[in-house]
């Protein structure tokens, strides 16, 4: 069972203070800490998980500038056996993206390809399900269990309301993951530096033969702070104080 | 990097053990956990099947206090042991996943709570503390994570700033470049982790000039003492700093407490590291501190269970926590304050306070927080 | 002439909120370029959804067609694609859901439209549609332009527009004929599963003390569960809390969780993705505790603290000792 990972390098902002590039296109990234995106450290967990029961060959394949090596040694330290850069500029058009990944993966013996459900940063949710229709695959998005039997996964989505539905897709296929599938293992340094050792294949566009240069779908011509609008009414004082007020709410509206 | 367990037996001296069971007989997590040091020295020196003595939950009950390999007559290297398991263990992911979270946030955040790294010295925003970088100094105040982080512990990096503001101590933090010190990853099983965060803490020490390093905590002290293998910068543990103030006259504790403090002395501070003296000679210079000794103390002192990665994990142990039996212990001396030296010793004190029940006949509080007490003239 | 089109999401014999939320924007925007809007619904044995939706849309479209019973997104796509080729309307708004993502970016690159997912706004600048988005975790917003086209498809965060109300006049249903061929075997549905619940339901709790990843570890559980005592409340959380195993599935708040309206709802240290406060935004009180004054719980709530939560929550707890 051969199997390819599609992942991202993001930027971690849940507790970081956020400040707008010049240009009004971007925030600024200096002050932050990268990581491999969420989504995808559970798709290629999934994917060794599954090389081990079934055998085969786990690939890891991102877009970006030399910075995401990095998360290609994680998942290298992870499990996967072979890694491939795509050089390209980061691109917030997941159309893009998706067309750059069918490119990169066409033609090759894979039985699945995973991607994460979306990016932490800026959550298109849209490359995984993009890419199968490129490929000519069928697919199964914010996947929650996976199970391989005579050339078909017996897979369950998650839906709304605490619901899943099974569904039976056959491969190859692609499947967009969602966190909680698996349990992560813990990733050593030891590991990641002898990663460190493994080849990175490093490619640009020219060499897997990408050359449309069709106008992009997307492009963000600003981004701004959310309007304050409604917001909540801030309690003010020492922990004392506020816990004080914040009792005498919740005992008058508990009822 | 393959560890193999078949190395312990030399690594870690086990054939040299005389099975006279005295490691086991001052483990404080013995009564609350399977784990048994003599009888795990004894099995993995004789075992041909290593994986089924390391898939056991109690390897992660141990708090590396150091009480067994201290006391044992033979030289066997205990806590090493375990740390080896550990690291055995970690090396292949196979660790508890709150240890798994600890030690990835270590790697990405510096720090195993993961709190984002620009946030390290929110705490010392309107101290007028000197960070490296803008300025400079001889001397570190290597603060650590839980007193970066913590808002119960950050009282105590307050309180010391101030004292040493006061006494006119030059010092400067290293802000937003401060790093883990390693002391907790180590013993959690990362021995790679911890080499990266030594090597690349003594560059960086070495890089701004530091010619004296202070610590709040006795576990960074420990680390950067006798584990750090270029260090070669004197390290001091605060206690040893302030008494130094107190006898050069530099500081004048003249606000009376009126309070009774009982002293627990950390394992990391007091027993691995011999400073037994220092902290009580601040108390008993603190005026209105009448100081009652324990009686487990100094080399007996019972562990508080915070040490060795035992703030991240869970399980392992039943029953009565040590901390709670330490608070019985110095409500029963009739002791209003329970004062440690250590953030963790703090922490896991000022829960067993709670779920003792016993917040209302005493307190917790660092040396710390009792010296800038005696400081401030109303 | 180019309408808009909004396909109806429906599960289990029900339409689902969001559907009606997304004629209120179809509405919208078809006043706003002079067209007019229709609800496309694809599904077996529908009529009953049909006469509903003719009461708030000025068409409906309808397929039916026994192999689209339950959804499946190649039959969906199939059947889209030949009503978009028909009609060529301007733009399809679908629901950024379980459905919406399974469909919305397949069938993008099949018309060659181009896509805006999760969008909180949306508005056309002539032709060209525009979409606003909110990134980094709801930290900013992005507005993003898509290249010229003749159509469009969107997929809407769900909660974010007014609902379309019943209106006076019904609208036409148009009987569309299914395209299908039968099933497809390459996709198939099997059944639908439900978790169980076997702990406390938290639906039904007027008191939820709701937990994040904020709250740093396991390790934390046994105060808020205190806390909770005190407070006669139910303890609840966000879905990273259940991924790392903190607290059980059931505890789950969110639109892959339970939705939940208790008389108080009580944040602490959840940052406020939409997946999660959509399902809880009906709650009578909401009070967040969040370190970030800059988190986008504070937006729906109605009392903050900043602050870290263990300055708070030990306070809070002594505080309510006596309640219980
Ligand atoms: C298809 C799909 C379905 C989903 N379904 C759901 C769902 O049903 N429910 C759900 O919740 N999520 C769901 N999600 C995930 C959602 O997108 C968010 O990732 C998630 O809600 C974030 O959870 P959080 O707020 O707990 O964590 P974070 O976003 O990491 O936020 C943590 C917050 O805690 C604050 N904080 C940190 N430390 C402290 C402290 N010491 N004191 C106070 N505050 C602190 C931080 O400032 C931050 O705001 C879903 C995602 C997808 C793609
Ligand atoms: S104290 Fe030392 S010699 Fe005695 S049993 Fe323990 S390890 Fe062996
Ligand atoms: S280090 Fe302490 S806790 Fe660990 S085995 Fe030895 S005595 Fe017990």
């Amino acid at each position: 069972m051969n199997i390819a990972v599609c992942v991202k390098r993001i930027p971690k902002t849940a507790e970081a203070d956020i400040f707008i590039e010049k240009d009004g296109k971007d925030i600024k990234k200096d002050n932050l800490v990268f990581a491999l995106n969420d989504w995808d450290g559970y798709a290629v967990r999934e994917a060794v998980l599954l090389k081990e029961k079934y055998e085969g060959e786990v690939i890891v394949l991102t877009i970006g500038p030399e910075e995401s090596k990095e998360v290609l040694t994680r998942c290298l330290a992870m499990g996967a056996d072979r890694a491939v850069r795509i050089e390209a500029p980061s691109s917030s058009d997941g159309h893009l993206i998706a067309k750059i990944l069918a490119q990169a993966t066409k033609g090759q013996s894979f039985d699945l390809i995973l991607t994460g459900v979306q990016a932490e940063d800026d959550g298109w949710g849209q490359v995984g399900v993009a890419l199968a229709q490129l490929l000519g695959l069928p697919h199964a998005s914010i996947v929650t269990h996976i199970e391989v039997e005579n050339g078909k996964a017996k897979v369950r989505r998650e839906l709304e309301g605490g619901i899943e539905e099974l569904l039976e897709v056959k491969l190859p296929a692609v499947l967009t993951i969602q966190t909680g599938i698996n349990e992560p293992k813990y990733v050593s340094l030891s590991a990641i530096l002898d990663a460190e050792d493994k080849e990175t294949k490093e490619v640009g566009l020219e060499e897997i033969g990408f050359t449309s240069k069709a106008p992009l779908d997307a492009t963000i011509d600003q981004v701004s702070f959310p309007p304050t609008g409604k917001m909540a009414e801030i309690l003010k004082g020492t922990p004392e104080e506020v816990v004080g007020q914040l009792t005498e709410i919740i005992k008058k509206k508990k009822g | 990097m393959k560890i193999d367990p078949k190395t312990f037996i030399h690594d870690y001296q086990l054939n040299i053990c005389i099975q006279c069971g005295t490691c086991t007989g001052g483990c404080p997590v013995k009564f609350r956990s399977p784990l048994n040091m003599r009888r795990l020295v004894r099995e993995t020196h004789l075992t041909d099947n290593f994986s089924s003595i390391s898939k056991r939950a109690e390897l992660w009950a141990c708090t590396t206090c150091s009480t067994c390999s201290l006391r044992c007559p033979s030289g066997v290297k205990n806590v090493e042991l375990i740390m080896g398991i550990r690291n055995f263990l970690a090396n292949k992911g196979e660790v508890p996943s709150t240890i798994r979270d600890a030690l990835e946030n270590t790697l990405l955040q510096g720090n195993p709570w993961g709190r984002f790294r620009d946030r390290r010295a929110d705490w010392a925003q309107d101290l007028g503390v000197k960070i490296f970088g803008e300025e400079t100094s001889e001397t570190l105040f290597y603060v650590g994570c839980a007193p970066s982080y913590d808002p119960r512990v950050q009282s105590v990096s307050t309180s010391l700033v101030r004292i040493f503001q006061k006494a006119g101590v030059d010092f400067a933090i290293l802000g937003k470049k401060e790093s883990c010190c390693g002391n907790e990853i180590r013993r959690m099983g990362e021995q790679a982790l911890f080499k990266k965060l030594a090597k690349d803490n003594t560059a960086l020490f070495k890089k701004l000039g530091v010619k004296r390093i202070i610590t709040i905590s006795p576990h960074c002290y420990n680390a950067f003492k006798n584990e750090y293998p270029d260090l070669n910068i004197p390290v001091q543990h605060y206690t040893q700093v302030l008494v130094d103030l107190i006898e050069a006259g530099k500081l004048h504790l003249s606000k009376e407490l009126g309070i009774s403090v009982t002293y627990h002395d950390p394992c990391f501070l007091g027993k691995q590291n011999k400073v037994f003296d220092e902290p009580r000679k601040i108390l008993n210079s603190i005026p209105g501190c009448d100081f009652i000794e324990m009686e487990r103390s100094r080399e007996r002192s019972l562990c508080c269970e915070g040490g060795g990665g035992r703030m991240w994990a869970e399980g392992g142990t039943e029953g009565k926590r040590n901390g709670e039996i330490r608070i019985r212990e110095a409500v029963a001396l009739a002791a209003k304050t329970l004062a440690t030296a250590c953030p963790f010793c703090l922490l896991t004190f000022e829960d067993s306070v709670k779920t003792s029940g016993l917040a209302e006949q005493i307190v917790v509080k660092d040396i710390a927080e009792l010296v800038m007490e005696a400081l401030e003239v109303q | 002439m180019l309408e808009i089109f909004v396909l109806v999401e429906h599960r289990q014999g029900q339409i689902r909120d969001l559907t009606y939320e997304m004629l209120g924007l179809g509405e919208k925007l078809a006043n706003q370029q002079g067209t007019s809007f229709a609800a496309i619904l694809l599904g077996h044995d529908v009529k009953s959804f049909a006469e509903d939706l003719a009461t708030r849309a000025p068409k409906v479209l309808v397929v039916e067609d026994e192999n689209l019973k339950n959804f499946n997104s190649i039959l969906y796509q199939q059947t889209l694609s030949s009503l978009i080729s028909k009609y060529q309307p301007c733009l399809l708004l679908m629901g950024h859901s379980a459905l919406g993502m399974d469909l919305a970016p397949s069938l993008s690159v099949e018309m060659e439209f181009p896509l805006a997912t999760d969008c909180i706004g949306l508005s056309f600048e002539g032709a060209r549609l525009k979409a606003t988005r909110s990134i980094y975790g709801g930290k900013v917003n992005a507005s993003v332009s898509l290249r010229e086209s003749k159509g469009y498809i969107a997929t809407i965060r769900p909660g974010v527009f007014s609902p379309k109300m019943v209106g006076e006049k019904k609208g036409g249903i148009v009987m569309e004929s299914s395209p299908l061929q039968g099933m497809v075997d390459v996709k198939k549905f099997i059944e639908y599963i439900e978790a169980p619940i076997t702990g406390e339901d938290i639906t039904q709790a007027e008191i939820l003390i709701s937990v994040g990843q904020g709250i740093g570890g396991p390790e934390h559980i046994p105060l808020f569960e205190e806390l909770a005592k005190n407070l006669g409340g139910t303890i609840s959380c966000s879905r990273p809390v259940v991924d790392r195993n903190w607290l059980p599935k059931e505890r789950q708040v969110g639109i892959s969780g339970k939705t939940v309206k208790p008389k108080v709802y009580l944040a602490i240290g959840i940052s406020g993705a939409f997946q999660h406060v959509t399902a809880m935004q009906g709650s009578d009180t909401i009070i967040a505790i969040n370190k970030d004054p800059r988190a986008p719980i504070f937006g729906v709530a109605h009392y903050g603290i900043v602050d870290d939560f263990q300055n708070v929550i030990p306070v809070l707890k002594e505080k309510t000792k006596s309640w219980k």
